[in-house]
């Protein structure tokens, strides 16, 4: 079956650009928008770095811009503001930054192109998600300019607590409905594709790793979002209809009785249950693209094929599986007994070794390889320590009896921050940089990406070092000033220093910006596979046209053919019989 | 549009037996079974977790959902479902039989059907914003000391809550006190005619979703269920108006269509299925 | 034990029974990730050196083999075990199953969080709490709701600091009035989650010479004046008087640096200019309860001041606020 172009350039402007049902395009607008969202919720963090450096000081340049829900007259941060951009930074980097940009930026552009499809299984549906996931962007974005500002009740969005914040809080959850909406549709359509679009020849164990994990991510997008929407829905009746579902009986605010309004009979702890079941895989769906990404750029920096990677698919299998049973580590201090927390200890250290085993197989395959230093690989190189630091944090918390010290300190910020910022969004930088040539057929200056990279790498790990020991110092995360509590007093010149690493961070962040658009321009101009890799996108024209390949590829052997013995080239196309 | 040919569209794929379409629709379904899922658990706990008297209305003796929902209604409107699915089924089997007309009957009654349903459960819920629950502060007799005793002659008692049709509901606070029919649970009987003044009210509300956790969960549950059948109907319509010309085009994409919105739809009526003796019977 | 007490980049002074467990927990765990990290880390830059790309070197193209990494592998995953089994739930058992025996020998106190605010009740010398009643409830007089009436509320104690002695089992019962908070002690490796609708308990014992009097001597210490951040050290006091160039008091034995960054900077001016190259200092209090959950807007404020007494010292605490507060009721029944 031949693809067919016949009508594409017939199309006006708005169908082939706007309300395009094509991947690639849908792609590309996840991974701007995705990109833009990411920007904004890192300039929320700069705000807050500031206060937290220099608390009760009003904001430079644009403190007085702010609205009056969030800053006082003169422009110094309020504590429902601070609590608001805590809040919205959490939700717009893991729901409108990191999850778009990874699976439905880099998803919906590589997968159909590496199984060899013309295109999802779904292209209509597919573009629905994206336009689905914009509006709920949107709605999340408007809740700054409802009366009391953003939802302020943190990412987590704990009972009671956001069933009595202001109106910014019914936004949230009315955002968090269409965003998971949007992802349930983009899951179904990668599911289906990588199942029955492979290319003929390619089986399963043939399938490049990034397809597997986007594969993996999918199912856990479908089957974990639906309990949070479901709790949105219910945390939606307690606002909006005084149901109780999470509001106990014999409840006082500020020394009103609310036994007037609500029946009482609810729990609180049913809200952490049902968030929590989603928003631990939601974890695994952060990284897990990243991981996918870091196989590709790996094998095809180092020249060799990926070591074991059956253990990585298998592993990354697992470690989906898996995600589901350990949610309730983020409960341990809610009064749960030691059956329960026995048992989320143990699934919480058994899910710690798929992970130990990826990053294993990763850096084993640094051995005997021939290492090329480009900017994507400087990024997958990155990543590697980075998560170790990110991961081997988590063994602590995972203990309840460590996690008495460390729950709700600053040790867990710097925990899940080393696995997303340095780790997921790192792996991101190097799929942009590994793929841009394919998107636009141009690539992006090597000297800014080198630019871009070093100095990120200083200044993150200067936000986020110090994290640990002010945690370990029994400082308390999301305080809007944390030099209230005397050990955050006393070690406050460490929060200094992560504030100024990030604005660093922030600087570093300029070359990549420039680098970006100029390069759609200026860029290098490169052929089919100017990384000379081997996987099924680089067989087609860059960038590929509508319906992708010219003739459909037919596949004949594994991903990572690279360094073959006995063969012309060091590398064999997955869709090309090589000759000796 | 500019389509490109998806390989698999029609044509079932050697290892799953499916089409693309179908494989779709059944991981659809999975994740509506885990929305689903949630909303159930979330009755398991709060139905484990109520303290004495207060499940599944406060400090009444009334102790399963059949003292306040209709059960009756509920159960035709359980036959209208299965009904509903069979004619869904007989729909698509007379496509497969190249018989458009039937087929798109067929259809309509499926259409019809939900409707049905969708005006039982209006009147179902109409019936609970028409009775009222009033929650006092502490237990009384009525007009302070006297102490009501109910027909079925279970002998004197104090009363904490009052079930039944409050005549002055919308201007209660204003008018000082609340003037209630009041509904002994056992028998509904609507004779003790109950004035409560206003400072003894801790809460009055209607029967809706405010009023306990199980109507609030009755309410959600069976709205989402709502939801879901409306969304069910919006697609049947719109196969029912435009396959004439669906059919004349590329009668097996129509099947296959139709196909899966009955696999969309037998799945609502499962749901329903699973609704009913939960909510209703337990 | 006290030597070690001052705040820093690491543990907190630990002044529990049984926070020298979770520590050495933490301590194994902590060199157990350095020894992973800095193998893989070895392993890492040993590979990005030695095998870079470059003139005469090819990668291989078959697998490595070798059954070291299994072998790592197995061994990670039993020494987790380990951490788990041996290390983590004989700790936690303990602080979930094993509280101290009711008597008289265990302080037992109600706590009760609200936004923004900790409070505490204690029983008294009858063991009983008097009784509660939310219609009782005035924010400002009486948070809880006690009813001063209540036989067994005659002997109970309400404070917003939390008094404990030390050496003696204490028994918490947590719960809250509107929201999450979270109870937590750092000092004494203590966190809970304080919800509303449900009462969870929570145990530990202070350690015998964690007197506030005796943590505030050995948390003293010199700062250089040039060197003093007042944001560091805003919640500490002046051991001494501190005089300017004309004799006069500008800094009292006991005083905090002022209450702000302008006052604060500005005394610190005044000092140094007045000659004075060091300040003597010591924590106003050295112990909080502090709030670890997500509370609202002032969730950064709602601390509670934690004063250990020697037993002796602490029921005659409790004596005093009995009388202090039967004698202000007294006071105004005569009005």
């Amino acid at each position: 079956m031949s693809a067919e172009h016949h009508h594409e350039h017939d199309l006006p402007f708005w169908r082939k650009y706007v309300f395009s049902v094509d991947h690639k395009v849908i792609g590309v607008q996840y991974t701007v928008t995705g990109l833009l969202f990411l920007f904004f919720g890192f300039c929320l963090m700069m705000i807050m770095r500031w206060q937290l450096a220099y608390p009760l000081e009003a904001i430079p340049v644009i403190g007085t811009w702010l609205s009056q829900s969030m800053v006082d007259a003169d422009g110094v941060l309020i504590g429902d503001g601070y609590n608001a951009l805590g809040a919205m930074h959490g939700t717009i980097m893991v729901f409108l930054g990191v999850v778009p940009l990874a699976v439905g930026g880099f998803g919906n552009f590589v997968l159909p192109l590496q199984v060899g499809a013309p295109d999802m299984a779904f292209p209509k549906l597919n573009m629905a998600s994206y336009w689905v996931y914009l509006v709920g962007g949107i709605v999340m974005l408007i809740g700054f300019f409802v009366p009391g500002g953003a939802a302020n009740s943190g990412w987590t969005s704990y009972t009671p607590l956001a069933n009595i914040a202001t109106t910014g809080q019914t936004v949230w959850l009315f955002g968090m409905v269409l965003l998971i909406t949007s992802s349930l549709l983009g899951s179904v359509n990668f599911i289906v594709t990588t199942v029955q679009l492979r290319a003929k020849g390619l089986s399963f164990f043939r399938l490049p790793f990034f397809v597997w994990a986007q594969f993996v991510t999918s199912f856990l997008l479908l089957l974990a979002f639906p309990p949070l929407e479901a709790a949105g829905v219910l945390q939606l009746m307690d606002r909006l209809a005084d149901t109780s579902f999470f509001m106990p009986t014999g409840l006082v605010v500020s020394g009103e009785l609310q036994e007037s309004i609500y029946s009482g009979g609810g729990s609180p702890l049913l809200w952490q249950h049902l968030f929590w079941f989603l928003a631990h895989p939601e974890v695994y769906v952060l990284i897990l693209p990243a991981m996918g990404i870091l196989g590709e750029v790996i094998a095809c920096n180092t020249r060799k094929p990926l070591w074991g990677y059956k253990s990585l698919v298998y592993s990354a299998i697992f470690l989906g599986f898996m995600s589901f049973i350990v949610w309730a580590h983020h409960m341990f201090m809610t009064g749960m007994g030691t059956t329960l927390s026995t048992f989320f200890q143990a699934t919480t250290m058994i899910i710690s070794v798929p992970s130990v085993i990826i990053l294993t197989c990763f850096i084993i395959s640094l051995w005997n390889a021939s290492i090329r230093y480009n900017t994507p690989m400087l990024f997958a190189l990155a990543f590697l320590p980075m998560f170790a630091i990110g991961g081997l944090t988590g063994l602590p918390l995972g203990l309840t009896a460590s996690d008495i010290h460390l729950h709700d300190t600053y040790y867990v910020i710097g925990h899940f921050h080393y696995v997303v910022a340095p780790g997921t969004i790192f792996a991101l930088f190097a799929g942009v940089y590994h793929w841009f040539p394919k998107v636009t057929g141009r690539k992006m200056s090597e000297f800014m990406g080198k630019l871009h990279f070093w100095p990120s790498f200083v200044f993150i790990n200067a936000v986020f070092m110090p994290m640990f020991f002010v945690g370990m110092a029994g400082v308390l995360r999301r305080q809007f000033d944390q030099t209230e509590q005397l050990q955050g007093a006393v070690v406050h010149g460490l929060t200094i220093m992560s504030s100024w690493g990030a604005w660093g961070l922030g600087l570093a962040q300029i070359p990549f910006i420039i680098n970006f658009f100029w390069s759609i321009r200026k860029g290098e101009k490169v052929g089919d596979n100017p990384w000379e890799a081997t996987t099924l996108e680089w067989a087609a024209p860059s960038p590929p046209p509508h319906g992708n390949f010219e003739t459909v590829p037919v596949v004949h052997c594994g991903p990572y053919e690279y360094s073959v013995p006995e063969k012309k080239t060091d590398y064999c196309p997955q869709n090309v019989v090589m000759e000796a | 549009m500019s389509d490109v040919a998806i390989p698999h569209d029609m044509e079932p794929h050697p290892l799953t037996g499916m089409y693309n379409g179908k494989f779709g629709i059944w991981l659809f379904l999975a994740s509506e079974v885990m929305l689903f899922g949630a909303l159930f658990s979330t009755y398991v706990l709060l139905r484990v977790g109520a303290p004495e008297g207060t499940w599944p209305m406060y400090g009444q003796e009334i102790t399963t959902g059949n003292q306040i929902l209709n059960v009756s209604l509920a159960f035709v409107n359980t036959l209208v479902l299965i009904t509903s699915s069979v004619t869904m089924v007989l729909s698509w089997a007379a496509l497969k039989m190249n018989n458009f007309a039937k087929g798109r009957m067929f259809l309509f009654i499926t259409f019809a059907l939900a409707g049905v349903f969708l005006v039982i459960k209006f009147f179902e819920y109409k019936g609970k914003f028409t009775h009222h629950q009033v929650v006092l502060k502490e237990p009384l007799g009525v007009d302070g000391e006297k102490v009501i005793t109910s027909k079925t002659d279970k002998g004197e008692r104090k009363i904490a809550v009052v079930n039944g049709h409050a005549e002055n509901f919308g201007t209660w606070e204003e008018d000082g006190y609340l003037l209630i029919h009041s509904d002994p649970t056992e028998s509904h009987d609507h004779s003790h005619e109950l004035k409560i003044e206003a400072d003894k009210i801790k809460r009055a509300t209607r029967w809706g979703p405010n009023a306990s956790t199980f109507l609030a969960t009755y309410f959600t549950l069976t709205g989402l269920h709502g939801i879901h059948v409306i969304g069910g109907m919006v697609v049947i319509l719109y196969f029912v108006l435009t396959g004439a010309s669906d059919w004349k085009k590329r009668p097996e994409k129509y099947i296959n269509r139709i196909e899966c919105t009955g696999l969309y739809w037998h799945f609502v009526d499962l749901v329903w299925i699973f609704l009913f003796p939960v909510l209703y019977l337990l | 034990m006290l030597a070690e007490s001052t705040y820093g980049a690491w543990f907190p002074p630990m002044l529990s029974e049984h926070g020298g467990e979770i520590d050495h927990l933490i301590s194994v765990v902590h060199w157990f990730m350095l020894a992973l990290f800095v193998g893989w880390g070895i392993f890492f830059v040993y590979c990005l050196v030695r095998f870079r790309q470059r003139g005469g070197h090819k990668a291989v193209y078959n697998p490595v083999k070798g059954k070291i990494s299994k072998y790592v592998e197995i061994a990670v995953g039993v020494f987790e075990a380990f951490l788990l089994v041996g290390l983590s739930m004989p700790v936690w058992d303990w602080y979930k199953n094993e509280p101290p025996d009711a008597g008289a020998d265990r302080c037992e106190i109600r706590v009760v969080g609200e936004q923004f605010q900790w409070n505490f009740h204690y029983p008294g010398p009858d063991g009983k709490f008097g009784r509660t009643d939310a219609a009782l409830i005035d924010t400002a007089t009486n948070p809880l709701g006690i009813d001063w009436e209540n036989e067994d509320a005659k002997d109970d104690v309400f404070s917003q600091e939390m008094h404990l002695p030390v050496g003696k089992d204490i028994y918490v019962r947590i719960t809250s009035k509107d929201v999450i908070h979270s109870f937590a002690i750092p000092t004494m490796r203590v966190k809970q989650d304080s919800i509303p609708g449900m009462e969870i308990p929570v145990w530990f014992k202070v350690k015998k010479d964690a007197t506030t009097a005796k943590l505030k001597e050995s948390m003293t210490q010199t700062y250089p004046i040039d060197k003093i951040k007042w944001r560091r050290i805003r919640h500490h006091v002046a051991v001494e008087d501190y005089q300017d160039r004309s004799g006069q008091v500008v800094l009292a034995k006991g005083a905090p640096l002022g209450n702000n960054l302008e006052q604060g900077e500005k005394l610190i001016n005044t000092l140094r200019e007045s000659g004075h190259t060091e300040l003597v200092l010591q924590p106003a209090n050295p112990l909080e309860v502090i709030c670890a959950q997500l509370c609202g807007n002032n969730h950064y404020t709602m601390k509670a001041q934690l004063i250990t007494h020697e037993p002796a010292d602490f029921d005659a605490w409790v004596q005093e606020m009995i009388e202090d507060r039967t004698a202000g009721s007294e006071m105004f029944e005569d009005f």
